[in-house]
């Protein structure tokens, strides 16, 4: 382990302040130094690797439509699924393979663009309920292994949806919101902290759970100061809660073993099972993560400074 | 006196619908009580299960409570239950047939688990277990919403 740190810290002297084409060298050297070390994503091949990005990334929740009962659910990754939010409702598109209807001729390029930038092959914006804002931080290689993936879903021919959203809302205010609100970040390891703590972050920034767990501004930003500190009027008017380690209104009570169980299983410490898009996340995601994975975020969780969050105050008895 | 009498009729009217809102209050509040009831079951069983204490004689008591507890699942859930301070979504009554099918599966897979733990393996108790936690995942996944308290 030791050797590990020392490589980034060396590494990350060398390369401090320089510009942003070497920022994706350090990236990539970084890469090798620390997630090597690890099975990456317990598995070899490019397809299965995306496979379990997919999950981890948790794109399967929102990309397949559950709502859909008549048909038995919507057809897997075929989108269609509606999500409700204060800015109106979105409807998630289709990324199986199909050529017309799903996106079987996107190029690595195009999801390059996509999952970092928030940008569709035809030059457009997508709207922040995609969550590029996390995705920008996927590793070039693992978005290389989604895609590859994604090309191996068995075709959906399912049109997409127009979303419902109020006239203001149009395309063109995305751009102005990116140029506010938006930076394609990229990936950065904390070359203080260990390979475990680093695959943790790594993990619940892809797996985007701030995008419900941390409060956001009137214009729909991220409050980073409150970094999942909880918040209330989500998505379908369900709230997230706190899971900083503050120990009366966050999860600090919550070992790292009670963690990796409910991540597993959807089981609170009480005895109480989550429901809600939190028991989708465990089901489309995070219970199929193998353990050690599970562990880091945990750890990393664990990590956090713990945020006191008057409004998820323990329940008066 | 003369007020009294005007108002007769109207108290009248109000006293039963007053009674009916407090009975769908009270349904709400037993509700909840079997619910916490079967959680703390759930909780304890799982602190066995998972091998963080030793009790492991009690879980027969606690899958037994289990059992018990769940064996009329959407009789918690009579019709006018549905407004109050309750977390149960209108979705459960529109969609009953589904909803009382999750609840059969659920007590289904209770009565599995207390057998798993009558007879079964160690193996078999933590894969009943499982099946047992999904069916409260299922269930609090599209007929339950949370608002502002923890989890």
């Amino acid at each position: 382990m030791a050797h590990v740190s020392l490589a980034v810290r060396l590494v990350a002297r060398t390369f401090a302040g320089k510009t942003n084409s070497l920022s994706c060298m350090t990236r990539w050297f970084f890469s090798l130094s620390l997630f090597a070390a690890a099975p990456l994503w317990g598995s070899d091949t490019l397809v299965d690797r995306g496979a379990y990005l997919v999950r981890a990334a948790g794109c399967v929740s929102c990309h397949t439509n559950p709502d859909d009962h008549d048909n038995g659910g919507g057809g897997f990754l075929a989108g269609g699924r509606a999500l409700r939010t204060p800015f109106g409702t979105f409807f998630s598109p289709n990324i199986t393979s199909d050529p017309q209807y799903g996106i079987g001729q996107w190029s690595d390029d195009d999801f390059l663009r996509a999952l970092r930038h928030g940008i569709a092959p035809d030059g457009s914006h997508y709207y922040p309920a995609f969550p590029y804002t996390s995705y920008s931080r996927l590793r070039d290689e693992d978005i290389r292994a989604i895609a590859a993936y994604l090309r191996t879903v068995k075709p959906a021919a399912a049109a997409n949806l127009e979303h419902v959203l109020p006239w203001y809302l149009w395309r063109g205010a995305v751009a102005v919101w990116k140029g506010l609100f938006f930076e394609p970040a990229g990936f950065s390891i904390a070359p203080d902290k260990d390979a475990e703590y680093n695959r943790g972050s790594y993990l619940v920034a892809i797996g985007h759970c701030s995008e419900c767990h941390t409060p956001r501004n009137r214009f729909g930003a991220l409050d980073s100061s409150r970094f999942l500190a909880g918040a209330k009027d989500g998505a379908e008017g369900e709230s997230a809660p706190n899971i900083t380690p503050h120990r009366s209104t966050g999860i600090g009570k919550w070992s790292v073993d009670d963690m990796v169980y409910f991540l597993e299983t959807g089981a609170l410490p009480d005895g109480d099972y989550t429901g809600g898009f939190m028991s989708e996340v465990v089901d489309d995601s995070t219970s199929h993560l193998n353990n050690e994975d599970l562990k880091a975020m945990a750890v990393y969780l664990k990590s956090l400074p713990a945020i006191h969050n008057p409004d998820f105050a323990e329940k008066q008895k | 006196m003369k007020f009294i009498l005007k108002s007769l009729p109207l108290l009248l009217f109000i006293l039963p619908a007053l009674s009916v809102a407090d009975e769908a209050e009270n349904q709400i509040k037993y509700r909840q009580a079997v619910m916490k009831a079967i959680g703390g079951h759930m909780g304890a069983s799982a602190l066995i299960v998972r091998g963080k204490i030793s009790h492991r004689d009690q879980l027969k008591a606690h899958a037994d409570g289990l059992l018990a507890m769940s064996r009329d699942i959407p009789g918690l859930f009579p019709e006018g239950s549905d407004f109050g301070e309750t977390e149960a979504k209108e979705i459960l009554w529109e969609r009953w047939d589904d909803f009382r099918e999750v609840s059969d599966k659920s007590k289904t897979s209770i009565e599995n688990f207390v057998k798993a733990v009558e007879t079964g393996s160690e193996d078999d108790v933590v894969a009943a277990f499982r099946e047992v936690g999904k069916g409260c995942k299922g269930c609090h996944e599209d007929f339950r919403q949370k608002h502002e308290h923890n989890h």
